[in-house]
């Protein structure tokens, strides 16, 4: 249910912007903060608090492949098959990771605990293969690094991004994504030397 | 030699006649010795599949082909409790007016189902021109074997691609039965 | 470079369009231009009164210095633009032929089950532009079909080529958004949200522009093939916008209504009763005359009826004419002339609905023979609107749209009556919250800043019910000529503005001439060949008239088009029926007046007959018969027969009738200004009620799907009125009749008025109340 809080942050979203209806994408992450996913009820409710239709709440939660309309379970994998981490193992790790999770794309894992999607570039390629778990980079990974990630979230231990924070859950994420107010972007390594080499080299003039 | 008399000539022929084969056609008593060509163009016939269901989706292609103007149909909505054709349109009025029909077969060239085609059968004659508007119920073909009379449901589990496909082989038990309410039919697979 | 025109300069830009010069207003689309000297550029998205997105791409053109080739829909015209469209131009001919290629990829074969097969543009230029084949090979995509995305509308969304007119449409014109484009890519598909139909009053107007078969009609799906149709163009009966609309029929049989391009009343757009209302033409007509015998009514034949009814007119004592809304100007001349010629009275009223005396001297003052003092055209550029007792979105749905889009160019909407609807909320209006029955106390009590305001390019819309507020009317007239804003009445029945001019209402003869006055008299006299003193002086109207006929004072009555549910003291009516001596009825489908009457004449409806409707502005709106076969006669064709049955010679003939009601020139004599009528507000609790539009008026009968998308039978009130009875789930309104209980609904409405809707299913106020707009009710929590 969108509990009178939810809506309060709603309110709040909508107050952060000259137009309230451009806080429709944050809103609808709070849904899937607070709901799993984005319900019908919570579109009636993001509607109803920027006073549009609900049809072009829909449009928009429908547009956004990152608003998904049953439920995502406590985590959400993505695996990233764009041209370079496919071609360095992404589509192999992808393969081992829909066996693990007994899932296909974009659909939940036969247990309801996870959710695995093919996503497009991350802007990751200096680490290929890259998967997400809850949008957190995991980088590096290869078939059995994966699905042993896999492993310990579903043991529910800890797990750590490769340069981010700790993973917690699909929801927590949601919410982070809805409104950032904690400081979880400044937790880990986010630029390491592999990714500067290459500016490095062009601002030396190599190339030229 | 001397000619014979005119009148004698003449009958020349006659004689000669009536030693030759006769080429008059007895008809009607006879005419069953005498049936039309194969792709004579006669009386048309509104075909079913075969599960007896009408093959014709009231498109009105027919009417439009049409030069002499003589089909008149008007659609209707196939419902799931009164079913009388696969898909959604069946023809609910079908006519052809046979004073006005000139046999051009254009219509059966036009219809997208094959629901239309035409018979041998050419004795459309009658002595007034209301009985020559043929209703839908004197052009449907006859109920074969396996054959289900309308309305009922499709073949349970096919959609009417399966129909076009010409995958449906005959009636089953299941359609006799009173039409259960199932799911809008999705589209065509 | 700049053209003159209207005293106006306007930009121009000189451009060539394949090799032919030309030179248009700075701003025109190519698409437009290139229309104008007979280019035909392929195109779907595009619609000259939506908004340019270039979605479907069919229209690309080719722009010399533009490496791409441009959608011409959205490409305006610049200094020395050299366009090249598919006629001159390989690039652009062969990027029309890939587009319509992928706009096939998808599209299903199944032209001939589709309702679009035989008028569709994608059939169309896919024959003109597109590739003989296609080198697609894979599968096709499906969507389940049809879905509703309301009662009336059906999608079908694998024929969708996502051109977004519908949903242009929605927002922009209607302003019901609640049609979106919904998912992306290969699935983009048109769709509502999952429990929020399409709910709007001008659903069909997509269908119509719908460039494939993607949306159809409930009524019109599978009916017929547009070759099978005669397409006449007609005027709409069933208000007073005046719509142009299209009758398609087959085989004496209306199969649908479009709406007609008239840019300057309907531009192109209808409203879904306009569009779908139209069984009632074809359904339980009465088919011939009937005449009282033993207190049975049986057939007769139009001879003995007319001898009949003759008699009885003749016999009886001082008669009346009461003409419902119905009436063409034609047929309300007609009356008018019966009345005053042959029956020798003014008894007359074309109101059939609450009305007054302050309505009848307001509308003599101020609306009789004013034509187009305003019109639509003037909404867009007005500086002020004002709307007092008048809803337009239920009551004149078309006006509504010219207000959407004079409010979108910047006009200001004020609205004054007891509740904020959603049509308000549509024009942004501000609210001039009013107790429902003392709009006048409002109307003089408006904000001076609100006054200060209004001026010449103001326009006062005043809405029928206005007269239900003893007032209002006066008000409105003081107010109108205090600051220069121009005032429009606008009923909302189609006859009723076009009878007000032929004079059909006691008092006034046609062109607005006062009934009283010698020159008046002496002008109609004259042209209707008649002693001036023959004609009657003023009679009786409206309520009063109701009542000289309940307690027999008037003992004979000739009544058309009226509906005694209608009025608010519509038992007084028919009592006054049953015991007066004879009754003439003019009727095309059986009612409780037909039930009482000594004879009924039947009478042609719109499809059978030609003749006029004048709508709000003053336009005349002629149409013509559809069926030009019908033997039906008209109204006017009846009360000739009558009229020389009864020695006295009237033409009947639609266009003599209005050669001759032309012929009187609107009065420009002196008029009196309204009285100014005492304001009372009774104390309490006072109804607020209107007819939405699609509610269970009698010619909306015989159409399911439209009658399923009407708005639903509520009770609204204030959200202190909803405390103050305990949050009720049902609230239980009781007038001197009776009482009626419906789900509440929490509204902006004034805390001292309560709403219903007029005559809905479930809400019939008269009938179940006993009383009308602005009089005093009891209003409970919970049911009876």
């Amino acid at each position: 249910m969108i509990t009178e809080s939810t809506r309060i942050k709603m309110r709040e979203l909508a107050g952060r912007y000259p137009n309230p209806r451009s806080a429709l994408l944050p809103m609808l992450h709070l849904v899937q903060a607070e709901q799993d996913e984005v319900t019908t009820e919570g579109i009636a409710a993001c509607a109803q608090e920027l006073e549009i239709t609900q049809a072009e709440v829909t449009a928009v939660a429908t547009f956004y492949t990152m608003y998904k309309h049953s439920p995502v379970g406590k985590h959400h994998i993505g695996v990233c098959i764009n041209t370079l981490c496919g071609l360095l193992g992404g589509d192999a790790v992808y393969d081992r990771v829909a066996e693990r999770l007994g899932a296909t794309h974009n659909g939940p894992s036969a247990d309801g605990n996870f959710w695995l999607e093919r996503i497009e570039c991350q802007a990751a390629c200096t680490h290929a293969p890259v998967m997400t778990v809850d949008w957190e980079f995991m980088d590096d990974v290869t078939p059995q690094s994966a699905v042993d990630v896999i492993d310990k979230l579903a043991a529910g231990e800890e797990v750590w991004s490769t340069r981010g924070p700790m993973i917690r859950d699909f929801q927590a994420t949601e919410h982070t994504l809805a409104m950032a107010e904690d400081d979880l972007a400044t937790i880990g390594n986010c630029v390491d030397e592999k990714m500067l080499a290459g500016l490095k080299i062009a601002k030396s003039g190599a190339q030229q | 030699m001397p000619e014979l008399p005119a009148a004698v000539r003449g009958f020349g022929v006659t004689f000669g006649t009536i030693f030759k084969k006769v080429v008059t056609e007895q008809y009607p008593e006879d005419s069953s010795k005498y049936p039309p060509k194969p792709r004579f163009h006669g009386r048309h016939q509104l075909n079913r599949w075969a599960d007896g269901l009408e093959k014709c989706i009231g498109c009105e292609l027919c009417a439009w082909a049409c030069p002499a103007d003589a089909i008149f149909v008007q659609g209707a909505d196939n419902s799931d409790e009164e079913r009388y054709s696969p898909g959604e349109r069946y023809g609910r009025v079908y006519q052809i007016n046979y004073t006005r029909c000139i046999f051009c077969g254009l219509c059966i060239e036009a219809c997208p189902t094959r629901a239309l085609t035409m018979t041998n059968e050419f004795e459309l004659a009658d002595n007034n021109r209301a009985d020559l508007i043929y209703e839908k119920q004197d052009l449907l073909g006859p109920m074969l074997p396996g054959m289900l009379a309308p309305p009922h449901d499709m073949v349970p589990g096919t959609t009417d691609s399966d129909y076009y496909a010409n995958k449906i082989t005959g009636s089953v038990p299941q359609q006799s039965t009173p039409q259960q309410s199932t799911p809008q039919q999705g589209g065509v697979a | 470079m700049t053209i003159v025109n209207h005293n106006e300069k306007i930009d121009t830009v000189n451009v060539v369009i394949d090799g032919i010069e030309m030179e248009v207003p700075k701003g025109t689309l190519v698409i437009r231009a290139a229309e104008q000297i007979g280019i035909e550029i392929p195109r779907f998205c595009d619609h000259p009164l939506l908004t340019p997105v270039a979605a479907c791409r069919a229209c690309l053109i080719e722009i010399d210095g533009v490496p791409k080739p441009q959608p011409a829909c959205a490409q305006v015209l610049s200094e020395g633009m050299n366009v090249r469209t598919q006629r001159s131009s390989e690039m652009a001919r062969i990027a029309q032929e890939g587009v319509m290629e992928f706009l096939l990829v998808n599209h299903p074969l199944d032209c001939p089950v589709c309702d679009k097969g035989g008028e569709c543009p994608l059939q169309n230029q896919a024959m003109t532009v597109g590739r003989p084949d296609s080198r697609f090979e894979g599968e096709k995509r499906t969507f389940p079909k049809p879905i509703n995305v309301n009662a009336e509308i059906l999608l079908d969304r694998e024929r969708c080529v996502s051109c977004a007119r519908c949903t242009r449409f929605a927002e922009e014109i209607a302003g019901d958004a609640s049609l979106e484009l919904l998912e992306r890519g290969a699935q983009q598909q048109v769709g509502t949200a999952n429990d929020e139909p399409f709910d709007s009053y001008f659903s069909g107007n997509v269908v119509q522009i719908c460039p494939v078969g993607a949306l159809t009609s409930a009524s019109y799906r599978f009916r017929s093939r547009p070759f099978d149709l005669v397409s006449v163009p007609t005027t709409c009966e069933h208000c007073a916008s005046g719509c142009s609309l299209r009758t398609d029929y087959r085989r004496g049989t209306v199969t649908r209504r479009l709406a007609w391009d008239d840019p300057e009343v309907n531009e192109d757009w209808s409203c879904d009763k306009g569009r779908f209302a139209f069984a009632y033409l074809a359904n339980g007509r009465i088919e011939s005359p009937l005449i009282r015998e033993n207190g049975e009514l049986r057939s007769a034949s139009w001879p003995e009826a007319m001898h009949f009814a003759a008699a009885g007119l003749a016999a009886a004592g001082t008669s009346a004419v009461l003409v419902g809304g119905r009436a063409t100007v034609e047929d309300a001349y007609a009356y008018s002339k019966f009345a005053r010629i042959v029956l020798g009275t003014d008894n007359l009223d074309f109101r059939a609905r609450a009305s007054s005396t302050e309505e009848a001297e307001f509308l003599a003052a101020h609306v009789a023979g004013r034509k187009l003092d305003v019109t639509y055209t003037d909404i867009e550029t007005a500086s002020q609107v004002l709307l007092i007792g008048f809803e337009p979105e239920d009551e004149s749905p078309i006006l509504f749209l010219r207000l959407r889009k004079g409010v979108k160019r910047g006009v200001s909407v004020h609205t004054v009556g007891p509740l904020y609807s959603l049509g308000s909320e549509k024009l942004s209006a501000h609210w001039v919250k009013a107790k429902a029955g003392s709009e006048a106390h409002a109307i003089s009590g408006l904000d001076s800043e609100i006054v200060g305001a209004l001026d010449s390019n103001s326009i006062i819309f005043v809405g029928e019910r206005a007269a239900a507020s003893p007032g209002a009317l006066s008000a409105v007239s003081r107010l109108g000529s205090q600051t220069g804003a121009r005032i429009a009445w606008v009923p909302r029945r189609a006859g009723e503005r076009g009878a007000l001019d032929a004079g059909a209402i006691a008092g006034l003869l046609p062109g607005g001439r006062p009934i009283s006055d010698p020159t008046a008299r002496s002008e109609v006299a004259q042209a209707w060949n008649i002693d001036a003193d023959s004609l009657p002086n003023v009679g009786l109207t409206g309520t009063e008239l109701v009542t000289a006929i309940k307690q027999g004072s008037t003992s004979a009555l000739v009544i058309a088009g009226v509906d005694p549910s209608d009025l608010p003291n519509g038992d007084e009516l028919i009592a006054g029926i049953e015991n007066a001596d004879f009754v003439v009825a003019l009727e095309n489908h059986h009612s409780e007046i037909t039930q009482r009457a000594s004879v009924v004449f039947p009478v042609a409806v719109v499809t059978e007959k030609s003749g006029s409707f004048m709508n709000w502005e003053g336009r005349s709106k002629p149409f013509s018969a559809a069926f030009r076969e019908a033997l039906t006669l008209t109204d006017a064709g009846v009360l000739s027969m009558l009229a020389s049955a009864m020695n006295v010679q009237l033409n009947g003939d639609t266009r003599a009738l209005r050669k001759e009601l032309n012929s009187l020139v609107p009065w420009s004599g002196p008029r009196t200004d309204v009285n100014n009528h005492e304001v009372h507000a009774p104390a309490g609790t006072t109804l607020a009620t209107w007819r939405l539009l699609i509610d269970s008026g009698v010619m909306q009968e015989g159409e399911p799907h439209l009658a399923a998308t009407a708005r639903p039978s509520v009770v609204a009130v204030s959200a202190a009125m909803f405390e103050q009875l305990g949050k009720p789930e049902v609230i239980t309104v009781t007038g001197p009749k009776g009482s009626i209980t419906l789900p509440t609904q929490v509204a902006e409405v004034s805390n001292e008025s309560v709403w219903l809707p007029m005559n809905s299913p479930e809400s019939h106020i008269y009938a179940q109340l006993g009383c009308g707009y602005g009089q005093a009710v009891t209003v409970k929590g919970g049911a009876a």
